[in-house]
């Protein structure tokens, strides 16, 4: 394409006309941009090619035209007059000028970017502060709301087992150790609350395994009376346990069943107390 | 020669000013206060140059602007038409050209070329562009800088250099003169129109190179 460090006319020409390859014009353009002298003669060429625009049927547009190229300068005029900086962006893509430079091609940005842009960027940094804070007050709330559900259910379980011991009606059972076993316990059961309070003082549980408490009745099989098993938040180890209301109990156990218990005793007893 | 090129090109549409102007009254600037402004009647004063209007567009005086349409509302508009064959479509390309003048006036460069040039050019290209959208054609057309070397400032020298450019035209071999017509007002690729014509890509390059020299010899 190019003769001694320029690109010969007859492409600078085929260029002005139009139709080039694009990779060719590609080339040609970024020559062209930094060599005066070939940018001059491209001009000259596209001057040549305008001169077609003389050989087209000529023809002269609607008066209106121009009447609504005025009103669309005046609108504009208008709208530059209220928001005077700096000039609102062209409705339309523009393609250049005679060579308008950087600086023209620019497009400017309408003047109440400069003030929506940061009030949004603001905004939507407010708005994720404000969510942080409120996923945060969300989980503090949750867990005070956990806490007030633990105390009153503790709160509950005091009071049913203050109950159950001034109940005059609440008989006491001790419990003594089964053959081979060690420990001791003591049961308050109330057969007309239907609700029984025991402490035991066991051996390490085995593996595998939970200490189980029984209601035996005069009639019928042992009824689960719950499992031993540590509560976090009791001062002491004192479980209260719901069974059947009005049941005459002859005696209580306690044996060693599969964790999470059994529905009737598998294992072998190791506190046993009768009424 | 095919006639759809003898309509297109030698219509025998003269430029319609220049018929009527010997009945128009040049404003010269004994008669008018506004000396240097152009009678937005459809006249034009040959003092007026078109940079002397460029710079008052510049400083955003609506006459400078109405005077420079008027001057050549018509050439921009018969480009666009050749291209776009639809006048709705010619109108707005007329209409954004004309509106980006008022809107960058101050920084068009005389010595990057003619405003003339330009305008014409820019209409080429607008509707070139149009032309593309409808038919999801992409490539970037180009307009820094146009020297039109001839003065066209009044409608007497516009109507030489419409002659002149016809009298070229009318002396091309027809294949040369239809390469020309599909690459500057169709956008037609050089193998589109190797194609389209049935010849050798390198015919068609040659044919426009030809043709080319032909015009530049009007600008001599």
């Amino acid at each position: 394409m190019t003769n001694s460090d320029h690109i010969r006319d007859e492409e600078l020409e085929l260029y002005a006309l139009g139709g080039m390859p694009e990779l060719e014009a590609e080339a040609l353009k970024a020559h062209v941009a930094v060599c005066g002298e070939c940018a001059m003669k491209l001009a000259e060429s596209r001057g040549s090619a305008a001169l077609l625009s003389f050989a087209v049927k000529q023809e002269h547009p609607a008066g209106t035209i121009k009447a609504e190229l005025l009103s669309r300068i005046h609108a504009n005029r208008a709208h530059e007059e209220d928001y005077a900086w700096p000039v609102p962006a062209p409705e339309r893509p523009e393609t250049g000028g005679l060579r308008v430079g950087k600086s023209a091609r620019n497009k400017t940005s309408p003047w109440w970017n400069w003030i929506v842009v940061p009030a949004a960027l603001l905004l939507a940094l407010v708005s994720l502060a404000l969510s942080y804070q409120n996923h945060k007050v969300s989980q503090a709330l949750e867990k005070q709301r956990q806490a007030a559900q633990a105390l009153l259910q503790e709160r509950e379980k005091t009071e049913k087992l203050v109950g159950i011991l001034a109940a005059a009606d609440t008989v006491t059972v001790r419990l003594a150790p089964a053959a081979e076993a060690a420990g001791s316990g003591v049961v308050r059961y109330n057969a007309r609350l239907g609700m029984l309070v025991y402490s035991a003082l066991l051996p390490e549980v085995p593996a595998g395994k939970s200490y189980q408490m029984w209601l035996v009745p005069t009639v019928g099989s042992p009824i689960n009376a719950g499992l031993l098993e540590k509560d976090a938040r009791a001062s002491t180890s004192v479980w209260l346990a719901q069974v059947p209301a009005n049941t005459d109990a002859k005696a209580f156990a306690i044996t060693v069943e599969p964790t999470g218990g059994s529905s009737q005793p598998t294992g072998p007893k190791v506190l046993i107390g009768a009424t | 020669m095919p006639e759809i090129l003898r309509g297109r090109w030698f219509g025998r549409h003269a430029l319609p000013h220049i018929r009527s102007s010997s009945k128009r009254r040049i404003i010269t600037k004994e008669q008018s206060r506004n000396s240097d402004e152009v009678n937005t009647a459809g006249t034009s004063s040959s003092a007026t140059s078109d940079w002397s209007l460029l710079k008052r567009i510049a400083r955003k005086e609506e006459e400078a602007l109405s005077a420079l349409y008027d001057r050549y509302s018509g050439l921009v508009f018969s480009t666009a038409k050749r291209v776009l064959q639809q006048t709705g479509e010619a109108e707005e390309v007329l209409q954004d050209v004309f509106y980006q003048l008022w809107r960058t006036a101050d920084r068009f460069d005389p010595a990057k070329g003619s405003l003339a040039g330009w305008l014409l050019v820019a209409a080429r290209n607008r509707a070139i562009s149009k032309l593309r959208r409808k038919t999801h054609q992409s490539g970037e057309l180009d307009e820094d800088g146009v020297h039109l070397a001839v003065p066209l400032e009044s409608y007497a020298a516009q109507n030489l250099l419409l002659e002149k450019v016809r009298a070229v035209m009318a002396s091309l071999p027809d294949g040369q003169r239809e390469a020309l017509e599909y690459a500057y007002f169709e956008g037609m690729s050089h193998s589109e129109i190797a194609e389209k014509t049935g010849q050798p890509l390198g015919t068609i390059k040659t044919r426009l190179r030809s043709a080319m020299e032909m015009l530049k010899k009007v600008l001599r």
